[in-house]
C-alpha cells in the first residue's frame, strides 16, 4: 500500500489538530461547568447554615404555691409540651400522677439570659389550686417554671421552616436508622454509590415497580437544595448526572459528619398549610410535639419513614400507609442490629401517638400575626425570616385556648341565624400590657383574614367610658351629678339636626352618671358629650391609646367610630390598669441565634387620666354589670365576684361587643358579619356571651382596685341620683372626690332629720 | 349601713353555695366580701403537710361552676363594699421570692436580670404597690426618672391606707422628680 499522499496527510492532521482543539475546549468548558456545578452546591450549602425563621416561644408556665390550677389544667399543659406519662419518671420531660399531686422530671430551659435548671417536682392540689410545690428533696420549692411551648416561627409565607438541631443534639440512633433505611454505604461511598444503582435497577426492574431508590444522602440533600422536579425523559437523567456531580463535589470540600448534620435539617419531612417542615427537629415538634432527644423508638421510625415521601406516608391522613412503613423502618432496626427484636416488637404495636392538631403552630397563626407586626418596627423582614432568632411571645396557651373555644361555641350558641357569623377575641393583662390570647376568626387553625387585629367596626357604646371619663376628669362631675335623659336635637349645620335616640325608645329624665354609662343612655350621654366637649374627648381617647384622632362629629358620642378590636383593647387596657397606658405587648424578649439578648420589651408606663376619675368611672363599669346592660350575662358568672364592663352596639345592630375586665384579665370580644350586614345582635346579646364564656375558663379573680388617696364614697338612690341611707333598695355607694361635700342622709326619702334617724336605728338593729 | 341582714346574708351564701355545684362542701362564710382572692395576693394558700394529703375543708373552687339558672325574680346582687386597700407591707409566697431574688441580682450589679425577676413578679401580684416601688427604684438608679415617678404613681393608688409604703412611694417620687 502506498502512503497518503502529502496533501492527504496534511489534511488528516489538521483534522487531528482541530479534534485537539475541539476536546480541549469542550473538556475546559466541561471543566468550567462542573466548577460551577461545584461552587453552586457548596455555596448552597453553606447559605443554607443561617437559613432558619425566628422561632416564637409562649410565656413559661409559673408553678407556685396557691395559684389556681387544677391537676387536669396541668395534665393538658404537660401534654402540649409533649410530656410523657411515666411511673418511673425517668429524665426530663416525664410526669406521674398520684392521688391530688402530680410530679414532674422538668425539662429546664436558658432562653433569653434565663435559667430554669431541669429538676423533680411534687405539685399537690386543693380544690383547684396548687397546694403545695416540693422540690425532690422533699422542701418548699418557692416557685418553678415549665419550659415555655413553642408556638410557631416567622416563616416566609410559602416557605421553609425549620428548627436547627447542633450535632450534639442529634440522637446517633437517629443517623444509624437513616443510614441503614437510606443510605448502608454513606460511610465509604464518595457521594453516589454504584452498587446501591445496580441493585436498585435490579429490584426495579425485576419487581416492574420502582421499591428502592439509590440516592444516597449527600444526592438527596442535593436535591433538596435545589428543587426540581423533572421525573422523566432527558431533563430527568440531566438532573441526575448534575446532582451526583454536585454530590461528589459536597463530598470532596466536607467531612461526613458535615454532611450528615446537613442532611438532618434540611430533609422534607411535612407539610403544615403553606408551611413546609424542613429538618428533623422540627419535625419532632410538628408530629410529636417535643424534642428530638426525647423521642421513642417507634416515634423515631416514623420520622426516618417520612424521609420516604412526606405527602404519601403522612400520618395524620394516610395513618394505615405511615404505620406500615415505620414498621418497615422498625425492621430494618433490628435487622442492623441498632435495637433489639424485642424493642422493635413493642415498638411495633404502639400507635402512632401524634401530638394533637392544636398543638400545631398555625392554630397560634393570629397571635403569631401580632408577634409579626410587634417586631417588624424593630427587625427587617429577613432578619425575622432567616436568622435564627429566638423571640420569648406573652402568650398563655391555656387562655388561648379557652379564647378560642369560647368563640366556637359562644357563637354556635347564638342560634343557626349565626351559621356565617365571625368574631374575635383579645385578652390581656391589665397591669403588664401582655398580650394573653389573640383570636382572629371562628376557625382559629384557618390562616386568613385576621379580625383581631384588622377588622375596623363601629365601636357603637364602647366609646361611652371615654366620655363619662372626661366628665369626672373636667371636675365639674361626680357619679352621683344628675344629668337629663330627655330628646335632644344636635345642629350639625345649618341644614341638618341629628336626633338620637335611646335604644328603648325611651327618655328616662333625671338620672345620675352612674347609671346613665350603666344603662348606656345615649340622649343624657349625647348632652353630657356636648357639654364638656368633642375635643376633649377626642383626646381622652388618645391619651387612653387610640393612635389616629378621631373626627370631631357628635355621633362620635355614639360610637360612629371605627376601631379594631386590639385598639379597642388598648384603650380598655388602660381603664383596667387605673389610668395608666402600657403599650400592649406581645413579645418579651428577642435573642439572638448564639443566645445573646438584643432586646427587651420591657413595661413603660404613662399616666394616661387622673386615677380617682379613672377608679370612679371603673365602679360605674362595675354597676354596668350588677344593674345596666351587662346585668344578664353577670347573672351566668359567680355571685362574689366583681367584673367591670361596657357593651357595644353599632347602628342597624351591624356590630356586637363587649369589653370587660377584672385585676388580672381584660377580655374584649367582637361579633359580627364579614360582610357588615345586620345581625341582630346588642352588645349585651351576642358578644358579652363569649366574653363571659371566656372569663368563665380563666382564672376566676375579681376587679378590687382599692380607693386611690382623695376618693370618698356616698350613698345615693341609683333611679334619681338622691342621697340616701345604705339600707334602702336601689341605694348604691359610688365614689366621689373627697373634696366634694355630700349630706349624709337617713332615710329612704332624704331625710335627714331627727326621726329618720331614729327609724334607721331601729330598722338596723331589728334585722 | 354596709350590710343588710345576717339572715339575708346567711340564705344569700347558702344560695350561692348550692349554685356552686361543684364544690362539695360549701364555702366558709366570708364576713366581708372585700377581701381579695387568693391568687392575686398570695397569701397563705392551704397547706399541705407531710405526703400531700388533701386537707378535709376545700377552698372555695376556683373555677365558676356551670352556669345555673337564675330565680326568676333577680334577687339583691351579694352586698359589696367599695374595696379596701387590703394590708400589703410585702409580697410573700412566689412574688416575694422573686423579689429577694430581683434584689440579689441587683446586689450582684445584674440590672437586666434583676428587672425580668422584678417583672416575673409582677405577673403574679399586680395589684402589689411594693414590687412597684420596687421597679421604679430600679428605673431610678438606671436613670430612668420618668418611668420611676410613673411607678411611684402607679405604687400610690395600690398602697391605699399603707402608710410605710405610701410614705416609700413619696420619697421615690420626690428623689425621681
Amino acid at each position: 500500500m502506498a502512503g497518503r499522499s502529502p496533501s492527504q496527510s496534511r489534511k488528516a492532521s489538521r483534522i487531528r489538530g482541530l479534534v485537539l482543539r475541539l476536546t480541549a475546549v469542550a473538556f475546559m468548558l466541561a471543566i468550567a461547568y462542573g466548577g460551577f456545578l461545584a461552587w453552586q452546591a457548596t455555596s448552597e450549602f453553606e447559605g443554607r447554615r443561617w437559613d432558619i425563621p425566628a422561632q416564637v416561644y409562649a410565656a413559661p408556665l409559673e408553678l407556685f404555691t396557691g395559684r389556681a390550677l387544677s391537676a387536669e389544667d396541668l395534665v393538658a399543659e404537660l401534654k402540649r409540651l409533649g410530656y410523657r406519662e411515666d411511673p418511673r419518671l425517668i429524665g426530663p420531660g416525664t410526669y406521674r400522677v398520684g392521688l391530688g399531686r402530680i410530679e414532674i422530671a422538668t425539662r429546664g430551659f436558658s432562653l433569653a439570659g434565663d435559667v430554669e435548671p431541669e429538676q423533680l417536682v411534687a405539685i399537690s392540689f386543693v380544690g383547684g389550686r396548687v397546694a403545695a410545690l416540693r422540690d425532690s428533696s422533699g422542701s418548699r420549692a418557692a416557685i418553678v417554671r415549665l419550659n415555655p411551648l413553642l408556638i410557631g416561627s416567622l416563616f416566609p409565607s410559602h416557605g421553609e421552616d425549620r428548627i436547627i438541631v447542633a450535632p450534639d443534639e442529634i440522637p446517633p440512633l437517629l443517623t444509624d436508622t437513616l443510614k441503614a433505611v437510606e443510605d448502608r454505604r454513606f460511610d465509604s461511598h464518595f457521594g453516589i454509590d454504584p452498587i446501591a444503582v445496580m441493585r436498585a435497577l435490579f429490584v426495579n426492574v425485576s419487581s416492574g415497580e420502582i421499591r428502592e431508590g439509590a440516592s444516597t444522602l449527600t444526592q438527596q440533600l442535593v436535591r433538596s437544595y435545589f428543587l426540581t422536579n423533572t421525573r422523566s425523559g432527558f431533563a430527568a437523567w440531566w438532573r441526575k448526572i448534575r446532582e451526583a456531580f454536585m454530590a461528589v463535589a459536597l463530598e470532596v470540600r466536607y467531612t461526613k459528619s458535615e454532611l450528615l448534620n446537613a442532611y438532618v435539617n434540611e430533609v422534607y419531612l411535612g407539610q403544615d398549610g403553606a408551611r413546609a417542615i424542613h429538618g428533623f427537629g422540627l419535625a419532632s415538634q410538628f408530629y410529636f410535639g417535643k424534642p428530638l432527644g426525647e423521642l421513642e423508638l417507634h416515634e423515631l421510625a416514623l420520622l426516618v419513614a417520612e424521609v420516604r415521601g412526606p405527602t404519601y406516608y403522612d400520618p395524620r391522613r394516610h395513618a394505615d400507609r405511615a404505620l406500615e412503613r415505620r414498621n418497615f423502618v422498625l425492621q430494618r432496626m433490628a435487622d442492623e442490629g441498632l435495637a433489639s427484636n424485642d424493642e422493635v416488637q413493642k415498638a411495633a404495636e404502639q400507635k402512632l401517638s401524634l401530638v394533637l392538631d392544636e398543638r400545631r403552630s398555625r392554630t397560634h397563626s393570629a397571635f403569631l400575626g401580632l408577634v409579626r407586626r410587634q417586631l417588624s418596627a424593630d427587625y427587617a423582614r429577613d432578619d425575622l425570616e432567616r436568622t435564627g432568632l429566638v423571640v420569648m411571645s406573652t402568650l398563655d396557651p391555656a387562655v388561648q385556648g379557652a379564647a378560642e373555644r369560647a368563640l366556637d361555641k359562644g357563637i354556635e350558641a347564638l342560634g343557626k341565624n349565626a351559621a356565617d357569623f365571625q368574631g374575635a377575641v383579645v385578652v390581656t393583662s391589665p397591669h403588664t400590657g401582655e398580650v394573653k390570647a389573640l383570636v382572629g376568626g371562628r376557625d382559629a387553625s384557618y390562616e386568613g383574614f385576621n379580625r383581631a387585629l384588622d377588622a375596623r367596626r363601629q365601636i357603637g357604646s364602647l366609646i361611652k367610658p371615654a366620655v363619662y371619663l372626661t366628665a369626672l376628669e373636667s371636675g365639674r362631675y361626680s357619679l352621683a351629678s344628675v344629668i337629663d335623659d330627655a330628646p335632644i336635637v344636635v345642629e350639625l349645620d345649618k341644614r341638618r339636626t341629628w336626633t338620637p335616640s335611646n335604644f328603648d325608645d325611651q327618655a328616662h329624665g333625671l338620672v345620675p352618671l352612674v347609671r346613665a354609662l350603666a344603662e348606656s343612655y345615649n340622649m343624657a350621654t349625647v348632652r353630657l358629650g356636648l357639654d364638656v366637649g368633642l375635643e376633649p374627648i377626642a383626646d381622652t381617647l388618645q391619651r387612653l391609646g387610640l393612635e389616629k384622632k378621631p373626627t370631631l362629629y357628635p355621633s362620635m358620642l355614639l360610637g360612629a367610630l371605627a376601631l379594631t378590636p386590639i385598639e379597642v383593647a388598648q384603650i380598655y387596657n388602660t381603664l383596667a390598669n387605673g389610668g395608666f397606658r402600657v403599650p400592649l405587648r406581645a413579645v418579651r424578649s428577642v435573642v439572638a441565634e448564639d443566645g445573646e439578648v438584643l432586646q427587651r420589651y420591657e413595661i413603660e408606663m404613662t399616666q394616661a387620666a387622673d386615677a380617682g376619675a379613672v377608679y370612679a368611672l371603673n365602679q360605674a363599669l362595675v354597676q354596668v354589670m350588677e344593674r345596666g346592660t351587662g346585668r344578664n350575662v353577670r347573672a351566668q358568672l359567680p355571685a362574689d365576684i366583681v367584673v367591670a364592663g361596657k357593651t357595644g352596639t353599632s347602628d342597624d345592630l351591624r356590630d356586637s361587643w363587649f369589653a370587660g375586665f377584672t385585676n388580672t384579665h381584660l377580655i374584649v370580644t367582637w361579633v359580627g358579619a364579614d360582610d357588615n350586614r345586620p345581625t341582630g345582635l346588642t352588645g349585651a346579646s351576642g358578644a358579652a356571651k363569649i366574653w363571659a364564656l371566656v372569663l368563665a375558663a380563666v382564672e376566676a379573680n375579681s376587679y378590687n382596685a382599692p380607693a386611690p388617696e382623695g376618693v370618698d364614697e356616698t350613698w345615693i338612690d341609683y333611679l334619681t341620683g338622691a342621697p340616701m341611707a345604705a339600707r334602702c333598695p336601689d341605694a348604691i355607694a359610688v365614689p366621689v372626690p373627697a373634696t366634694d361635700y355630700y349630706p349624709r342622709v337617713f332615710g329612704c326619702n332624704g331625710e335627714t332629720g331627727f326621726g329618720a334617724r331614729i327609724r334607721s336605728w331601729l330598722d338596723s338593729s331589728r334585722r | 349601713m354596709k350590710t343588710r341582714s345576717a339572715f339575708a346574708r346567711g340564705a344569700l351564701l347558702a344560695y350561692v353555695a348550692l349554685a356552686a355545684a361543684c364544690a362539695t362542701v360549701s364555702p366558709p362564710p366570708r364576713p366581708t366580701p372585700t377581701a381579695s382572692p387568693p391568687a392575686s395576693n398570695g397569701s397563705p394558700a392551704p397547706s399541705i403537710p407531710g405526703d400531700g394529703r388533701p386537707l378535709p375543708d376545700s377552698s372555695t373552687s376556683s373555677r365558676f361552676p356551670p352556669p345555673s339558672p337564675q330565680p326568676s325574680e333577680r334577687s339583691e346582687p351579694p352586698p359589696r363594699d367599695v374595696p379596701a386597700a387590703r394590708p400589703q407591707s410585702d409580697a410573700s409566697g412566689a412574688s416575694g421570692a422573686l423579689l429577694e431574688q430581683s434584689r440579689a441580682q441587683r446586689a450582684a450589679g445584674s440590672l437586666p436580670a434583676a428587672r425580668a425577676s422584678l417583672e416575673r413578679a409582677l405577673r403574679l401580684d399586680p395589684n402589689n404597690a411594693a414590687i412597684w416601688l420596687e421597679l421604679g427604684e430600679l428605673e431610678l438608679q438606671t436613670g430612668n426618672s420618668a418611668q420611676a415617678a410613673t411607678m411611684a404613681r402607679k405604687a400610690m393608688t395600690l398602697a391605699g391606707r399603707d402608710a410605710r409604703l405610701s410614705a416609700r412611694a413619696e420619697r421615690l417620687l420626690d428623689a425621681a422628680e
